[in-house]
């Protein structure tokens, strides 16, 4: 026992400080989860179930016996090739085609160029023509594609679910025309999706023009007009508000995730992180700086400077204040500041705070910019317009565009005509309001009333399970449509493929309701985009506009405004004072639409599904975030455990090092106690409604919100969504949709098993992410190389540690290692360059990765043992001052790291040195490649890899259907030939056993080396020029964070990003030469400010363990100066 | 005590070595030949549904391999022609021939010709034509003499050493670019070949991949 704690000293002084943490069992310092790091794969990844090995032998004995028996006949399998029996234009089989597209979403449409192989579409990329987008997309537009082929969509009309021929859907809807034709549309209700489609809302616009007695309501649960409805009570004009993050170098944001859920979130990346990027450190002082004032833990937060935690009830009073200080110090509008101050009410927050920001604000007038999340009201939003005009940011960070007017009744005004009896008959496009309408309306009722309901949409949904029709849509890859980006350029929406089932568009729908002869979608974008051009020939300005995917200068226009002060003024007149309470009695619950599904309409999706949520880490659930000091309120409250089973891992590890048996534990219950995270199952309430969910503590939450994403717990979904988390809408009013207070929470006594993977692949507190401040990055631009082990050894390059950067990679110098290497010869040398400063952690790579790469999921049972398969994965630290409030040792104030991590391609590998069979081996380019046709799937590489990123086919992912995997073939197989459509034909889709990570998307340097050879035939010209190969995770980012190049090439872009002074490698120290690469991130934190922080608070961890030693400098390039330090 | 073991038992463990030697060179030769592509394909000769005769096309009437496998040089895929090719011609010629009747009836209904592959490399293996045929490697080199067959046969082993037999050795077959189809030229000699082949190699920079990359993802 004596050994035993000295054993728990050390480690105790060793971890003490502050440091990155991945979790709060981490940071507990739990035993169980040290037994977890030291097992290498968390537990269960690498174990057969239930089954001993004698077991298996037995059991399996007769397949032994008979697998020798089928080799005859497989000499010469007849396969047959079917070639086009008249060749198609334009078709090359082998070769992709890219066409330009669109991607409709809600109040925005995302130009698209999508890849088809053989008329398949099978990848997604932004259209680099449309510049403020520069060819970026999100995981949505990304995972769309799987959509297409999802075996649970609708695949024909409906009537009290008996099939309806597409002739019969026609006479339905030429019946709607009929009733329209007698009533003059009283009677009739639409509730629709928001488009931004010009051709929709002429044909709406036609509808109602003709019928003038139809309700045309729109309803969009997550999406808001509110900045807009704002901006037309301000300057009377119907006007959107479009930033310019680019130009702003002060940035205050009021609880507006603008970085991943407000419309025109990629332009708001590109803008924000061009003004984070920085070449050295005498641009230090020229990054951006972000206040944030939050409710939850967004991914916004995790890029502030400065954030400051509060409940979404209180920004608006917070806002009044703030802006009363803004009017005070710029010395205008003093009876409106004083009018401010007095409705402001008491709030608890740091006057300096708001003082100190304010000042930092106005000494940045014109460069300053300060956005208000969308679900706020009308008044925040107003405040937010008046702030703007104050600090000088009109026409400079913020410009206003004038939009057509929106004359759609809200969903509340439709539901009071149905329960009046008004509606006879309710037509639903799109949308799914049963699931989403805001839970006081109660709609299930509401819609009954009508007559008779008619339901269009992509998927049977709870809203067709209560409709008399279901009319099937198609996807907007297989139809005609158009749309407006979110500054109004014109794009097209033009089909890939022809629809695959019996839907209709939307324009068909309306086309049919207004009784057209012929509901043809193409004719009617037509004749829309003729009104809007001017050119001669409109054929040839209409095919430039499909070749190029947008219609130069159609975007709204740029309209100059000031503010009046008496209109601001009056609008306050009649505002309430009330502070609302936000306390442990009265919570908040903060309606988020989750980072993966979104409002649920991607609910279906596998690949978004399985995608961790960035910040929680969670897959397959949502869960009902909630502070550190809450759950530590509820579990003295309810008697409950929510930080974590303490005692019962204390407990194993007691057996354990009282030397009993690893066999003697019970494996059942200490595998499925952690990495799946055991969460309380807790109700939230209010008015009656109430949900049940899991709770997750999520440090940096405001103290009493409670965080509850949407988008899961649909009730009738396709395979991938069912029991999927909890329905969060019944929370939702139909007032101040998003947010509401007054919730009461009950804890129980019961369990919910989480997939988490959170835990999993921890890195130990190590100097893997390097952070520091403009301050001392200015004054030290080399503190990279001051930190981590590497600074404290030998230079790994020996003698060679000046070679050039092209140099190093070529001859690979022995340097310190007692090894010789084999020199790359190979014509170009890869390399990648992430910069974690831009990186916003937006997840678009993980979904690109997959998609380009033939990426299976597994399933939430297999995610919870460590099977995911993303070969790039997005890593979150927390880290934490200790000076900070904490609960149980876990801090309130966090700051949040991203750092994408896939396979680095080492030039000196450790997978490599361990294959028995050399499945995995360097190429003369430097790619560290699998063949997976010679892997035996020992896992041995895995084991070896210091940054965890290779992943192994433990079950044939591509072949069964999910939890079916270990009945093998005798289990269900994915259903029909769908799925296989979207797989990109340049990858191998891997079976079961075979290991596979990251390849640099190898399918793409060869496909460019190839064609760049076959264009230059004789010339001898086989280099291939820099920024022809992007990969799939460099392409998708808004960030601009990936630089993918050729490293022998000093003038690539990789190059120059690599000699940049912040350039460091992830555990560098084992001399494996990563050819990833990752730049510093910086932060950049105002001195001033009552949070200031000397060293970004990780920093300080790295600082408190390795900053301080006593060493001779006499050892290593990090030491010269190593004093001073 | 009386001996367990005759005396011929000694020889016993000599014998089990001899034989096993015996075994073990047995199965490595059988594995060996009956195992490869050598054997298991290089011969094939299915049946196919026309009898169409590359020594006919390509071989007396002299048509250029593009003319039907017209995207060889800009695909991966040599892609193998559509009835619509096909009936270009015999629209005019043979038109009431009854060996072309599949030909016709898939052009009329447009169901495709169920064409035999012949010649096949494994799934993961991603072999582009259209590198070899734009760098001077010619079709002969791995189908043989298509124009002189009147069935076509799967002519070379296409296993992997013989892929890696040219890619280290390139100037062994590479040949001016205007040959590359002309499946009946030859070097003059072995030696001019070589002289030919390593200029090309060097002006062309010809750097065959034999790295697993080249040919596996």
């Amino acid at each position: 026992m004596k050994f035993t704690n000295s054993d728990n000293k050390t480690n105790k002084t060793e971890m003490s400080g502050q440091r990155y943490w991945k979790s709060l069992d981490d940071l507990s310092e739990s035993p169980a989860f040290k037994d977890w790091l030291h097992r290498e794969f968390p537990q269960g990844a690498s174990e057969l179930n239930g089954v001993n090995r004698r077991q298996f032998m037995k059991v399996m004995a007769a397949s032994f016996g008979l697998a020798g028996l089928g080799l005859t006949g497989c000499r010469r399998p007849e396969a047959l090739i079917l070639p086009y029996a008249k060749q198609p234009e334009m078709v090359i089989p082998g070769v992709a085609s890219y066409y330009s597209t669109s991607m409709p979403s809600g109040s925005e449409n995302i130009p698209l160029i999508v890849e088809t192989q053989e008329t398949r579409p099978t990848k997604i990329e932004g259209n680099p023509s449309y510049k403020p987008y520069g060819g970026a997309t999100d995981i949505f537009a990304q995972a769309s594609v799987l959509d297409l082929y999802d075996p649970d969509r609708a695949k024909y009309s409906k009537r009290n679910g008996k099939k309806l021929s597409k002739s019969a859907v026609k006479d339905v809807l030429y019946g709607v025309h009929s009733e329209l034709e007698k009533s003059k549309g009283k009677g009739v209700a639409i509730l629709s999706e928001e488009t931004s489609s010009p051709t929709r809302q002429r044909l709406a616009a036609d509808l109602l023009k003709k019928y003038p007695e139809i309700t045309w309501a729109e309803y969009e649960p997550a999406g808001s007009r509110n900045p807009e409805i704002a901006a037309k009570k301000v300057f009377g004009k119907d006007l959107r508000p479009y930033y310019r993050f680019k130009n702003a170098s002060r940035i205050v944001s009021f609880d507006s995730d603008f970085l991943k859920n407000e419309a025109g979130d990629l332009g708001w990346i590109q803008g924000f992180s061009k003004g984070r990027s920085i070449k050295s450190g005498k641009d230090a002082h020229k990054m951006n700086r972000l206040y944030m004032v939050e409710a939850q833990m967004s991914i916004t937060g995790g890029m502030a400077d400065h954030r400051l935690r509060l409940a979404s009830a209180h920004i608006l009073p917070f806002m009044r204040l703030f802006a009363a200080e803004v009017l005070n110090q710029a010395g205008v509008m003093s009876s409106l500041a004083n009018q401010l101050k007095s409705l402001g009410g008491k709030l608890d927050v740091d006057q300096k705070w708001i003082i100190e920001c304010v000042k930092d604000l106005l000494a940045n007038k014109g460069k300053s910019l300060v956005v208000v999340g969308s679900q706020h009201d009308i008044e925040a939003q107003i405040l937010a317009i008046t702030i703007n005009e104050v600090i000088q940011s009109n026409g400079r960070t913020v410009d206003y565009l004038s939009i057509p007017e929106n004359k759609a009744k809200s969903i509340t005004e439709l539901a009071k005509s149905l329960n009046s009896n008004e509606v006879e008959t309710l037509i639903i496009m799109g949308g799914n309001p049963v699931y989403n309408a805001p839970g006081d309306l109660d709609w299930t009722s509401a819609q009954k009333k009508a007559g008779r309901v008619i339901r269009w949409a992509y998927s049977e949904d709870e809203t067709s399970e209560t409709s008399d029709f279901f009319l099937a849509s198609t996807h907007y890859l297989e139809s005609w449509s158009d749309g407006r980006t979110f500054d109004g350029t014109y794009v097209p929406v033009q089909p890939m493929i022809r629809p695959l089932f019996e839907g209709f568009s939307a324009i068909e729908v309306l086309n049919g309701m207004l009784g057209k002869d012929t509901i043809d979608a193409y004719s009617e974008v037509r004749s829309t985009f003729d009104s809007l051009t001017n050119a001669y020939d409109k054929d040839k300005a209409f095919n430039r506009f499909l070749a190029e995917g947008l219609l130069e200068r159609s975007g709204f226009d740029l309209v100059d405004v000031s503010i009046d002060e008496s209109v601001v003024s009056n609008i306050f007149k009649s505002s309430s004072k009330k502070t609302p309470v936000v306390d442990s009695n009265s919570l908040e619950a903060l309606l988020v639409p989750s980072l993966q599904l979104a409002d649920g309409r991607y609910n279906n999706n596998g690949w978004l599904m399985e995608c961790p949520d960035p910040i929680t880490k969670l897959t397959w659930d949502n869960a009902i975030l909630i502070s550190p000091r809450l759950a530590h309120e509820l579990e003295e409250k309810f008697n409950v455990s929510i930080f974590g089973p303490e005692t019962r891992m204390n407990d194993l590890d007691a057996n354990l090092i009282d030397g009993a048996s690893k066999f003697g534990l019970k494996p059942y219950e200490a595998e499925f106690d952690r990495g799946r995270e055991m969460a309380p199952v807790a109700t939230l309430e209010i008015d009656g409604r109430k949900i049940e969910g899991y709770l997750h503590v999520q440090p940096g939450l405001a103290n009493y919100t409670v965080v509850t994403p949407l988008g899961f717990g649909r009730k009738k979904t396709g395979r991938i969504g069912e029991d999927a988390g909890f329905d969060a809408y019944p929370l939702m009013n139909s007032e101040n949709r998003l947010f509401t207070t007054g919730i009461k929470i009950e804890v129980s006594e019961k369990r919910y098993k989480l997939a988490n993977t959170q835990e999993h692949w921890s890195m130990e507190g190590r100097a893997i992410i390097r952070e520091s401040n403009t301050d001392e990055y200015a004054k030290h631009p080399d503190f990279v190389d001051h930190m981590g082990m590497e600074s404290h050894s030998p230079p790994i390059y020996g003698a060679d540690q000046d070679m050039s950067l092209a140099e190093k990679a070529t001859k690979t110098p022995r340097g310190m290692s007692s090894y010789e290497f084999p020199d790359h010869e190979g014509v170009h040398q890869w390399g990648m360059s992430i910069d974690l400063n831009t990186c916003t952690g937006c997840n678009a790579c993980v979904i690109a990765c997959q998609s380009e790469n033939n990426i299976p999921i597994v399933g939430k049972f297999e995610v919870a043992r460590g099977r995911e398969m993303h070969w790039i994965r997005m890593d979150r630290y927390y880290s934490s001052d200790d000076s900070g409030s904490n609960v149980n040792g876990i801090p309130e104030d966090v700051q949040v790291s991203f750092q994408p991590m896939a396979c680095a391609q080492c030039e000196t590998a450790p997978c490599e040195q361990v294959c028995p069979v050399n499945a995995t081996v360097h190429d003369d380019e430097g790619l560290n490649v699998m063949a997976y046709n010679r892997c035996v799937g020992t896992r041995y590489c895995a084991n070896n890899c210091p940054y965890k990123v290779r992943r192994f086919n433990f079950y044939d992912w591509n072949k069964r259907a999910i939890d079916n995997y270990n009945e093998g073939p005798l289990g269900e197989d994915l259903t029909g030939d769908l799925p296989s459509m979207q797989r990109n034909p340049d990858v191998t889709v891997r079976m079961r056993g075979v290991m596979e990570k990251c390849t640099y998307c190898l399918q793409r340097i060869q496909e460019s080396k190839i064609h760049h050879k076959n264009k230059n035939g004789s010339t001898g010209d086989v280099k291939v020029p820099d920024g022809t190969i992007k990969t799939a995770c460099q392409q998708v980012c808004a960030a601009d964070a990936i630089v993918f190049g050729d490293i022998s090439d000093p003038e690539s872009e990789v190059s120059k990003m690599k000699e940049l002074d912040r350039d460091y490698s992830v555990l560098g120290y084992l001399n494996i030469r990563p050819r990833t690469t990752y730049l510093a991130k910086i932060r950049n934190p105002n001195k001033n400010m009552p949070n200031y922080y000397k060293q970004p608070y990780g920093r300080q961890d790295y600082d408190n363990r390795y900053g301080h030693g006593d060493h001779g400098d006499d050892h290593g390039k990090g030491h010269k100066d190593h004093a001073h330090h | 005590m009386a001996n367990i073991f005759p005396k011929w038992a000694n020889f016993v463990p000599i014998q089990i070595i001899v034989a096993l030697v015996f075994i073990l060179v047995a199965i490595t030769s059988i594995v060996t030949y009956y195992f490869t592509p050598k054997y298991t394909r290089a011969g094939y000769q299915p049946t196919q549904p026309v009898a169409f005769s590359h020594k006919l096309h390509a071989g007396q009437l002299g048509m250029d391999c593009r003319f039907c496998h017209n995207h060889v040089d800009e695909s991966g895929h040599a892609n193998i022609p559509a009835s619509s090719t096909c009936m270009s011609c015999h629209s005019i010629i043979k038109t009431d021939s009854p060996a072309l009747a599949p030909i016709r009836e898939s052009f009329e209904t447009g169901e495709p010709v169920p064409w035999v592959k012949v010649h096949l490399v494994p799934d993961y293996v991603y072999f582009n034509h259209s590198i070899h045929v734009n760098r001077g490697i010619s079709c002969v080199e791995c189908h043989g003499r298509v124009d002189d067959m009147e069935v076509v046969h799967h002519d070379k082993s296409l296993s992997m050493s013989f892929c890696l037999d040219c890619h280290n050795h390139p100037e062994e077959k590479i040949r001016p670019l205007d040959k590359v189809y002309d499946l009946a030229w030859k070097a003059e000699s072995k030696e001019a070949q070589m002289e030919m082949g390593t200029d090309l190699v060097h002006d062309w920079n010809v750097n065959p991949p034999i790295s697993c990359s080249g040919c596996h993802r």
